[in-house]
């Protein structure tokens, strides 16, 4: 049977391929930290089906497949019989389990259908973290080649390419942009921003979703918005400017030298701190592991452009406009900043400031939906049938429950998804935008900032 | 059939309790070793300590759990208390185990050992008809998962039985036989089967919250290992 996934794959060695997935195996196991993990799930793991309940996916397939444990099981079986003393034991026996290039087609495929959005880990009375199970999983078939074809292209651009990012923009297309929007700003908001590039010593080297400059002018017309009022000391790093890291999403290989990247060019320019953009998954992998991979606490502290903007709108650095948005509004939480709790309460102070209707979502916080693009899988357009139809119909639910026409998304990835979930179910009249896109209608420049906006003659007949 | 009596409850139980508690330590130091090595290999060792010990704290008092599949979790619940509480609290155990443990504790009333009884065997009933029913509980389920059950449900019936012999429709003595050769297997089964999450249950929070931290070299140790230090992505 020739190895087929539901997503596309670069040609894949398939020689001895049971034998180097196990040899991929044990080398992870012994230099990393899963090992006591996975000792821990295969003696404990009770498969009492809580998981389902609360994972989308599975709520909207139906499909056993995708229940959370039966899908940890998969890599659990392998670890059971090859790792472990009983399984040896049971195989000297005979009628053991022998890992085939068959099984090792049916994990690539399954763990490309969770969306590592972790909610399930909530509800498991023994704590296990399917999410954690999946990204090993991932990584480990990564290590025998098996990657969405997405997924690689996109780092190898960014970490072995000549632009050093996913989505290819040379530095100078990057800084071209960066004047665009300036003049945009002005001539639309009134409003004086600058884009700093390259400034030794700043305290803020700033990493958005480097998709944002093709496609998100007003979230990063809005994050320098805030900046510039704030009279904040930060820049953009012409080395190195992507937020991205689809490392989290495949490898921890990638993962360590996509982070390191970042905190380089923070120490090129001589700053102190990580800016992560409006990202998800950009910031939790700079959140959480570039202490672990560059210099524990001694590595450069991360900082989330909505934490920022909250923070200055706390101190009163930041004056925003009560009412500046009369349409109804909802927040998505992005799995990656909210299931651990670390960014929920922020962004919605900044909307119940600006919004004249502001609802939440049920559940929300660290309870919320995933979109359904989590885990990388939004990069993937050929499954996005998938994606829209199975993984984001909780969400769709969600949101047409609220009753919003305006859905904050503050994460790159999960506005490409939540665009294509309304598109798909029937939802065109939501508008899906970042946090900084309404931040920017409500903004009050300080005096420095502001401008005459530019008659237009079109406009003025 | 005394003399089996006697066997089972004397040489036999302790046999199987001492395997069951010398394993158990085994599993849990393991488990802590193993954790602790973790955690000093790590590139980040700020564990969120107040997070895994709520989570922790969560499932071990779980006034939440009837917020999701509300019969079958209070039937998981009420099993629970049950097998907690009666090895230890019941007369007749606490007099088996007088002569190998000091014994201070106060015993359950009969009318009470009998209620949580009966309610365990129920729950226990329950949760493997959810298990048969319940679309996603089915599909997991293992030999493993019944057999447990069974085997815990055996303990119980059987005992039951043993200490009521006017209404019992079974000969008490065999009863009791089979109550202390079935509970000794369930003591024997404990540290091998997934019945060890007794132990290793205040643990495995912290396991998931480790299982992150990574140590700072290991991508690049992998590499080194796997002979792909300059390959390519």
């Amino acid at each position: 049977m020739a190895f087929q996934c539901s997503y596309y794959l670069e040609p894949l060695d398939t020689t001895n391929l049971p034998r180097r997935f196990l040899d991929a195996f044990a080398a992870i196991l012994a230099h990393s930290n899963y090992g006591p993990v996975l000792d821990t799930v295969a003696r404990i793991s009770a498969r009492c089906g809580r998981c389902a309940v609360t994972c989308p996916v599975y709520q909207a397939s139906q499909d056993p497949r995708d229940i959370p444990c039966m899908r940890s099981e998969l890599l659990l079986t392998i670890y059971r019989r090859y790792f472990t003393l009983a399984g040896a034991l049971k195989a000297r026996a005979g009628n053991a389990f022998t890992l085939t290039e068959a099984y090792i087609n049916t994990l690539a495929e399954e763990v490309y259908r969770c969306t590592a959005c972790r909610r399930c880990k909530l509800e498991c009375p023994l704590g296990i973290d399917h999410g954690m199970i999946t990204h090993l999983a991932r990584w480990i078939l990564a290590e025998v080649g098996i990657v969405p074809k997405a997924l690689r292209v996109a780092t190898r651009e960014q970490l072995d390419g000549k632009t050093h990012n996913t989505s290819a923009i040379p530095a100078a297309a990057m800084q071209d942009t960066c004047e665009f929007l300036v003049e945009d700003c002005r001539d639309t908001y009134g409003m004086n921003i600058s884009f700093p590039i390259d400034v030794e010593g700043a305290e803020y080297v700033f990493f958005p979703a480097v998709s944002d400059y093709l496609l998100e002018p007003d979230t990063l017309m809005g994050n320098a918005a805030v900046l510039t009022a704030t009279g904040a000391s930060w820049t953009i790093g012409s080395h190195y400017f992507d937020g991205i890291n689809y490392g989290l999403f495949y490898s921890d290989r990638m993962l360590d030298r996509i982070v390191s990247k970042e905190a380089e060019e923070v120490r090129r320019l001589k700053a102190q701190k990580v800016l992560i953009g409006e990202c998800g998954h950009a910031s939790r992998s700079a959140k959480f592991f570039i202490k672990t991979f560059c210099g524990g606490r001694a590595a450069p502290e991360v900082v989330n452009i909505m934490e920022y903007t909250w923070h200055a709108l706390r101190s009163g650095k930041l004056e925003l406009r009560p009412n500046a948005i009369d349409a109804r509004v909802t927040y998505h939480d992005p799995c990656n900043i909210a299931r651990s709790g670390w960014i929920i309460d922020q962004p919605r102070e900044i909307l119940r400031a600006i919004c004249a209707d502001y609802v939440d979502m049920t559940p929300r916080g660290k309870e919320n939906y995933c979109c359904g693009g989590g885990g990388g899988t939004v990069s993937i357009d050929e499954i996005r049938e998938f994606r829209t139809k199975i993984g984001g119909a909780t969400k769709a639910e969600q949101i047409r429950r609220t009753g919003a026409t305006i859905l904050v998304a503050p994460c790159a990835n999960c506005k490409k998804q939540l665009r294509e979930v309304c598109e798909d179910h029937g939802l065109d009249h939501v508008q899906v935008v970042g946090l900084h896109d309404l931040v920017l209608k409500a903004i009050i420049p300080p005096p420095h900032m502001r401008v005459e906006k530019p008659t237009d003659p079109e406009k003025d007949k | 059939m005394d003399a089996w009596i006697e066997l089972a409850r004397g040489p036999l139980f302790r046999l199987a309790l001492t395997i069951c508690v010398l394993f158990l330590a085994l599993r849990l130091a393991n488990a802590v070793y193993l954790l602790a090595a973790a955690w000093w290999r790590a590139g980040d060792r700020d564990l969120p300590w107040k997070s895994v010990a709520q989570a922790t704290a969560r499932w071990l008092f779980p006034y939440h759990l009837l917020t999701v599949r509300p019969l079958y979790s209070a039937a998981s619940f009420l099993f629970h208390v049950g097998i907690l509480l009666l090895p230890f609290f019941l007369a007749g155990h606490v007099a088996l185990l007088q002569g190998i443990l000091p014994t201070w504790w106060p015993t359950l009333a009969p009318i009470l050992a009998d209620t949580l009884t009966l309610l365990s065997a129920a729950a226990v009933m329950a949760v493997l008809l959810a298990r048969a029913t319940t679309a996603s509980a089915q599909a997991l389920s293992t030999v493993q998962d019944v057999a447990v059950l069974l085997l815990l449900l055996l303990v119980l019936g059987a005992g039951f039985f043993a200490s009521h012999p006017a209404t019992s429709p079974f000969d008490a003595r065999a009863m009791l036989l089979v109550h202390i050769l079935s509970g000794n297997l369930a003591l024997l089964l404990t540290p091998f089967t997934k019945l060890v999450h007794c132990i290793l249950v205040p643990l495995t929070q912290l396991a998931s919250e480790v299982g992150w931290h990574f140590p700072a070299e290991s991508g690049r140790h992998v590499a080194v290992v796997l002979n792909k230090e300059n390959e390519p992505v």
